[in-house]
C-alpha cells in the first residue's frame, strides 16, 4: 500500500470514528478530539511540511462530519501540525512524560483556536468559562487514545519507513509512544 | 543521534494550505453549493455508521446513565409526579372557566397544529464541540424535510432547520444568538423582530415594538407570519421582562414556551414555499398575514 493511500485511509477511518464512537461517548457533553489528535500527530511523525498538508485535510473531514464552515477546522490544524513537526525535532530523547503534557497542550490550544477562528467566521461557539472547560476535558480524553493512535499515524504518515533516523535507538517518535 | 528533517518547503507549503482554507471559508459564505454538497455527501457516506453505532452504544448509555443518575431520576419522577398533580388541579380549573379558556385560545389562534409535520426523534448535539444551540434530529430530505422549516413541539416554537442531509438535520435552536424570528405581541398586537439570546435562555424582542407600547410581563408571543417563513400565530413564549417603555433601545425579554428538557421527539412543520410581502397588510395592521 502506498503512502497516500495510507494516509487517505488514516483519514478516513479517524474521521468515521469522529462522527461515531467519539461523538457517542462524551464527558459533561465534550467529545474526543480525534482529528485534531491526529493532525498533531501527522507533525510529530511526519515532520512539519507532511505533517501540515495531512493535517489541513484532517481540517476538511471535520468540517464536513460536523456543522462548521468548510475550512475552520482546517485553518487550525494544519499550523498546529506544522509547531508539533518542528517541537518533536528538538525534543529529547526518552521525554514521553514531556511529549504526553506537549501534546495535551496541544489539544488545548487546537481546541481554543478552532473556537476563535470560528467566532471570528460568524460562528457562537463555546466561550469563556465553557471553553476553558471544554478544551481541557477535550484534551485530557483525548490523550487517553493517543498511545494506539500514534502507531497507526506514524505508520501510515511515514510510510513504513523511519523520518528520522536514530542509528542506535531508531526514530525520537519510537522512543516517546513506543514502537 | 537523530537527523533533522527537510523543512525548507513548510512555509510555501503552509502558506497555500491557510490561503486554501480561507478561500474555502469566503466561498462557503458566499454559497457556494459544491461545497455544501461535499459536506453532505460527507456526512450522507458516514450516517450508516453512525446509526449503527447508535444503535450499539444506546442501550449501554441507558444502563450507564441509569447507575450513575439514579438518584436524579428519583428526584425528577417525583417532579413530574407533582407537575402531573398540578395540572390535574388545573385542568379542572380551565373546565371550570371553559369560556374564558375559548375565548383566550381564539385569541392565540393556535392553528399551526392544522399544518402538515414530520415527527422527528432528537439525537442529540451534531459531532465536535462547537455546536452550542443546535441539536441533531433523525430524518431528513429523505422524509421530505428542507431547510429552514420550522420546528415546534405542542408547546410552542423550537427552532428551524439548519442543514438537512438525507437522513439527518440539525435544528437551530430558538435560543441560538443568529436566530431571528418576527413575533407578535397579542396584548398590544404590535409585530416587532425577535432574536435568540444565547447563554440566557430567552429571546429579546429588539426591533419593531414602539417605545410607548403598553407590554404587560405574562403576555403572550406569537409568531407574527407575513414574510418569513414561520406561519403565523405559532406560540413563542411569554414576555418576562417588557423593558423600559421610554427607552429608545427597548429590549423584551421572552421567556420561551417550548422547553426541550425530557423531550424526545419534535414536530417539522412542512412549510416549503417563500411568503411574499403582501401590501394589504398595510391596509389592515391588526389582520394576520399568513
Amino acid at each position: 500500500m502506498t503512502g497516500r493511500f495510507r494516509v487517505l485511509a488514516l483519514l478516513l477511518t479517524a474521521a468515521a470514528l469522529q462522527a461515531t464512537v467519539f461523538d457517542e461517548v462524551r464527558i459533561d457533553g465534550v467529545s474526543v478530539e480525534y482529528l485534531l489528535l491526529v493532525s498533531v500527530l501527522a507533525g510529530f511523525h511526519g515532520g512539519p511540511e507532511r505533517g501540515a498538508t495531512v493535517a489541513f485535510l484532517a481540517g476538511l473531514l471535520h468540517d464536513s462530519v460536523g456543522s462548521t464552515p468548510l475550512g475552520v477546522h482546517a485553518l487550525v490544524y494544519a499550523p498546529m501540525a506544522a509547531v508539533a513537526g518542528h517541537l518533536s525535532v528538538r525534543l529529547a530523547d526518552g521525554a514521553r512524560a514531556l511529549a504526553l503534557v506537549g501534546l495535551t497542550a496541544s489539544v488545548m490550544v487546537g481546541v481554543t483556536a478552532a473556537a476563535g477562528v470560528g467566532a471570528l467566521f460568524g460562528l457562537h461557539p463555546v466561550s469563556g468559562v465553557d471553553l476553558v472547560s471544554t478544551a481541557t476535558i477535550a484534551a485530557l480524553t483525548t490523550v487517553v487514545v493517543a498511545g494506539p493512535t500514534s502507531r497507526v499515524v506514524r505508520w501510515a504518515v511515514t510510510g513504513g519507513l523511519p523520518v528520522d533516523i536514530d542509528l542506535n535507538e531508531g526514530t525520537s517518535a519510537e522512543r516517546t509512544f513506543g514502537r | 543521534m537523530a537527523a533533522t528533517r527537510p523543512t525548507g518547503g513548510l512555509r510555501p507549503t503552509l502558506t497555500i494550505l491557510i490561503m486554501g482554507a480561507l478561500t474555502l471559508l469566503t466561498l462557503q459564505y458566499r454559497g457556494a453549493e459544491p461545497l455544501s454538497a461535499f459536506q453532505r455527501g460527507v456526512r450522507d457516506v458516514i450516517e450508516p455508521l453512525r446509526t449503527v453505532t447508535d444503535r450499539v452504544v444506546s442501550p449501554v448509555r441507558s444502563v450507564w446513565n441509569g447507575l450513575l443518575d439514579y438518584d436524579e431520576l428519583r428526584a425528577e419522577n417525583e417532579r413530574l409526579a407533582d407537575e402531573l398533580a398540578r395540572m390535574r388541579g388545573r385542568r379542572l380549573t380551565a373546565e371550570a372557566d371553559g369560556e374564558l379558556l375559548e375565548r383566550l385560545l381564539s385569541e392565540v389562534g393556535i392553528d399551526f397544529a392544522e399544518l402538515d409535520t414530520v415527527v422527528v426523534r432528537i439525537l442529540g448535539t451534531p459531532p465536535g464541540n462547537f455546536s452550542t444551540h443546535m441539536i441533531e434530529v433523525d430524518k431528513g430530505s429523505d422524509d421530505g424535510l428542507a431547510e429552514g422549516m420550522p420546528v415546534v413541539t405542542g408547546a410552542g416554537l423550537v427552532g428551524r432547520l439548519e442543514s438537512v442531509d438525507r437522513a439527518r438535520s440539525v435544528v437551530r435552536l430558538a435560543v441560538h444568538p443568529e436566530f431571528r424570528v418576527g413575533v407578535r405581541l397579542v396584548g398590544s398586537q404590535d409585530e416587532g423582530l425577535a432574536r435568540g439570546g444565547g447563554r440566557s435562555g430567552f429571546l429579546v424582542i429588539d426591533a419593531g415594538v414602539r417605545a410607548d407600547t403598553v407590554v404587560e410581563a405574562g403576555e403572550v408571543v406569537v409568531t407574527s407570519g407575513g414574510r418569513s417563513r414561520f406561519p403565523a400565530d405559532i406560540p413563542v413564549g411569554r414576555v418576562m421582562d417588557p423593558g423600559s417603555g421610554g427607552d429608545f433601545q427597548r429590549e423584551i425579554l421572552v421567556d420561551p414556551s417550548a422547553s426541550l428538557e425530557n423531550l424526545s421527539f419534535l414536530n417539522v412543520l412542512l412549510v416549503t414555499e417563500e411568503r411574499t410581502f403582501d401590501p394589504l397588510v398595510l391596509l389592515d395592521p391588526g389582520g394576520r398575514s399568513r
